[in-house]
């Protein structure tokens, strides 16, 4: 999110995590300091000026310069430059304040309020108000075409103004991590009369040109709130859909800053003085998927025997040319009721054999639904196939297409795989482990588990929450359906003279696209 | 003559229409369908009936077919599922675009192939030759991309930085502003159509070289330059041309390839996006288009072979 924050994590982190840290209104500190961890970097003060070119993964003729629905890396990117939302995870995955500078929820966690920053305002000059807040959620929520963020907004009831500052979001069931819902970059607060043709928001740049499928060029927002920001007079994003192209295209100085290089082109990368790499560790993972409602995986024997088929050394050096850490069938490693009390799950071939034979299943057979949805899916689900002889279990690959894959049969497949970004575990479960969840690929419905869930959901004492959701943790790690074999790093590179871009944890690329604190040496 | 062009026509327009009913069927048997494609993993059942009901896709199929292809009739070539746009405002720019490098490598393919051709016939033994058709050989077998790859690190990332190796040209202004963007991908089609023609080339002019009606003009005391171009490359240019439409028609779909990889805005692109949503009409208009450049070539090809033979433009006059 910014250098500022690099200077305070300790302290911060310590405050957060002995706290009430999603409720805890903390001050934005702004000053200017110094950062070091890149090397050769330009140092000194950020400069002002120049033009940053980046090249952006993916993109077609459906990209949109839509606040609300961003699908697409590109999407992504230009929605994290134009608008903001009211709170956002930054580079260490805690909870920052952007057009909010409070955010505080009522005793029974039913009402939460968030009090909007002073002179914050849009690319235009006008002010944000509570009105706007209130149309943008209309906007998000609208029955008739609901935007992506409105399915993980289910507890909301009503959004209405209080004041002049202040905005009360009424929920129909007590959430205590509501702030994690917010924080998304497709809830971006746009005015009341936001057309999409005239892209206004509150964040650093704003929209000159646009064409879909190719670029855009943004310009500095002159009203920006953070003093001195953005230190670029302009930002032009570039849609690739080749991978060799981006690279060539970085190699060959047409760009500054390239997302995703594919983990073989790493070292290559680095030989070049003129490049830098930057590997973020994330909680992005890209679990196998299993059915739990369907046979063979309906034996909790046999999904147990996957998980420890898997060598997740193997995995990480394999597929990921050791970009990653290994997982431990358990999602959401930066919450702060991670259960890494649990022992680290390892490869047993014998252990394996044996629950296997136990439950009948000796010679298994079954097909893994695998795409080419995120860079090393495809080579995962390869190397399961190996790896999976060895207990004498035959997995055929069935591989499609990433449009076929997230097709009609998408949470229909009885062995397949998906792919996360980094989310804390309420917000990750209400998004894939709950009966109702948009996105349950395992069908996963353990009564002991779902009781647990929604327990922590309406506990707002921090301790007894950690408590309840490391039961649930304990659950999931024994009889769930996922194999979560890593979490896997976020790799991008730049040319040497751009600066300001730090390792971040939220799995989006080059510092979550947060290109208002990036500057030119 | 014209009862056979106006014959060649009208089968032609039967192709183009077997082609869009073709290419419709196998883009509906794609799994999948384009408000899932467009909303990727964030589709949830409102989001994917909401985009449907807006892009009109409840309709059933085959009304869905015959309201396009009477669109196509008018010149309205329907509305892109993904832009939410016309066809016609999405391609605009990007067949000017593609056609620049169609135009540009078929230009400089067709002189380059028939001079180097020609060259290498009259000197058909000799080193040059030998030099020709290796080298034409190896580059024939080689792919497209094999070629632009080889390009790219040749000449723009590691051994000669000299040309961008990625089409960059900002929205609104034209590739062909800045013609350095143009010389790899034009540069890669040519090579691999070039072999091709030259080879061609090569073989028919040895065999005209060979014949009476040569030997006879040398005898005569012509001069040697009038020999080849009077009597000599007419002859050879009939079979050529056939082998020129044929590179000339695979050049329409080649680029498809090339555009991907200089990351080039043009049709080819298009295409591939196009599939990737399911973007049913966009793929007709390109896949038509692509198949009436086959078909307009193929016909020229055939009428310069007529024009050419002396024997068969008599046939067909009389």
């Amino acid at each position: 999110m910014s250098l500022d924050n690099h200077d305070t994590r300790f302290s911060r982190r310590k405050f957060l995590l002995g706290s009430a840290a999603l409720a805890g209104a903390v001050p934005f500190l702004s000053a200017c300091g110094g950062r070091s961890d890149a090397a050769a970097a330009p140092t000194g003060p950020p400069k002002r000026g120049g033009t940053l070119r980046v090249g952006v993964t993916g993109g077609g003729a459906s990209d949109s310069l839509d606040p609300h629905s961003p699908v697409t890396n590109p999407d992504i990117a230009r929605v994290r430059n134009l608008y903001e939302p009211l709170v956002y995870r930054d580079h260490d995955f805690e909870v920052s304040y952007l057009v909010a500078e409070k955010l505080e929820s009522s005793a029974d966690a039913t009402t939460w309020t968030a009090t909007l920053r002073e002179d914050i305002r849009f690319h235009d000059g006008r002010p944000v108000t509570p009105a706007d807040v209130v149309a943008t959620f209309r906007r998000i929520m609208d029955p008739d075409d609901p935007k992506s963020g409105a399915a993980s907004l289910s507890m909301l009831d009503e959004v209405t103004a209080a004041g002049d500052r202040q905005v009360e979001f009424h929920l129909n069931e007590p959430s205590a991590v509501f702030a994690d819902y917010l924080g998304q970059y497709s809830l971006g607060i746009v005015p009341a009369d936001f057309d999409v043709a005239k892209p206004v928001g509150t964040g650093p740049f704003r929209a000159a040109e646009f064409t879909a499928g190719l670029q855009s060029r943004f310009v500095r927002n002159p009203h920006y709130w953070r003093p001195g920001r953005p230190y670029l007079d302009e930002l032009v994003l570039i849609n690739f859909t080749e991978d060799d192209a981006r690279i060539n295209a970085l190699l060959a100085s047409q760009v500054d800053a390239i997302d995703q290089v594919p983990v073989a082109l790493v070292d290559v990368l680095r030989s070049d003085e003129r490049m830098r790499i930057l590997s973020s560790e994330t909680g992005t993972w890209l679990p196998f998927t299993m059915r739990v409602d369907r046979p063979p995986f309906d034996d909790v024997r046999v999904r147990q025997a996957m998980r420890l088929i898997v060598d997740r050394e193997q995995m990480i050096n394999q597929v990921l040319a050791g970009q990653g850490r290994v997982g431990n069938d358990l999602y959401a490693p930066f919450d702060p009721a991670y259960a890494s009390e649990l022992p680290q799950r390892t490869q047993n071939i014998a252990e394996a054999r044996r629950l296997l034979a136990e439950a009948g299943k000796s010679d298994l057979d079954v097909e893994l639904v695998t795409a080419p949805i995120q860079a090393g899916a495809v080579e995962a689900a390869q190397v399961f196939q190996q790896q999976a002889k060895a207990a004498g279990v035959n997995v055929r690959l069935n591989r499609v297409d990433t449009t076929t894959f997230y097709g009609d049969n998408y949470l229909k497949w009885d062995f397949a795989q998906d792919f996360w970004y980094t989310r804390n575990y309420l917000p990750q479960a209400a998004n894939g482990s709950l009966p109702d969840s948009p996105y349950n690929e395992t069908h996963w419905q353990d009564p002991e588990f779902i009781r647990l869930v929604r327990t922590a959901n309406r506990t707002s004492d921090t301790s007894r929450r950690t408590r309840l959701l490391k039961q649930a943790q304990r659950i999931e790690h024994e009889r769930g359906g996922l194999i979560v074999w890593g979490f896997v790093n976020q790799v991008d590179a730049h040319q040497v003279y751009v600066a300001g871009l730090v390792p971040d944890r939220t799995g989006l690329p080059l510092s979550g696209y947060s290109f208002g604190q990036v500057w030119l040496g | 003559m014209f009862r056979l062009i106006l014959r060649r026509l009208a089968i032609s327009v039967a192709v183009l229409w077997l082609v869009t009913l073709l290419v419709f069927v196998a883009t509906l048997l794609l799994p999948g369908d384009p408000a899932r494609a467009i909303l990727g993993q964030q589709a949830t059942p409102e989001r994917i009936a909401a985009l449907n009901d807006q892009l009109g896709l409840d309709a059933p199929v085959w009304q869905r077919y015959l309201d396009w292809l009477g669109g196509v009739f008018t010149g309205d070539l329907g509305t892109s599922a993904a832009s939410q746009g016309p066809v016609t405002e999405l391609l605009g720019g990007r067949i000017g675009a593609s056609l620049v490098l169609l135009v540009g490598a078929a230009v400089i393919s067709t002189a380059g192939g028939l001079a180097l051709g020609t060259w290498s016939a009259l000197r058909r033994g000799r080193a040059v030759d030998h030099t020709v058709s290796g080298l034409s050989l190896v580059v024939a077998a080689l792919p497209e991309f094999v070629i632009g790859v080889a390009l790219i690190v040749l000449l723009s990332t590691t051994v000669l930085p000299v040309f961008p190796s990625v089409t960059l040209a900002p929205p609104g202004e034209p590739v062909w502003s800045r013609p350095i963007q143009l010389v790899l991908p034009i540069l890669t089609l040519t090579l691999v159509v070039t072999p091709y023609i030259t080879r061609m080339m090569r073989a028919t002019m040895s065999e005209v070289l060979d014949s009476g009606y040569v030997e006879m003009a040398r005898l005569k005391g012509i001069p040697e330059r009038v020999v080849i171009t009077r009597h000599a490359v007419p002859h050879a240019i009939g079979p050529v041309a056939q082998v020129i439409a044929i590179q000339l028609a695979w050049l329409a779909g080649g680029v498809v390839v090339v555009e991907f990889l200089f990351r080039y805005p043009g049709i080819g692109q298009a295409l591939i996006d196009a599939v990737n949503n399911r973007d049913v009409e966009v793929v007709q208009a390109i896949t038509l288009l692509i198949a009436g450049v086959y078909i307009v070539v193929n016909l020229i090809a055939d009428i310069v072979g007529i024009m050419t033979n002396p024997k068969l433009r008599a046939e067909v006059a009389r």
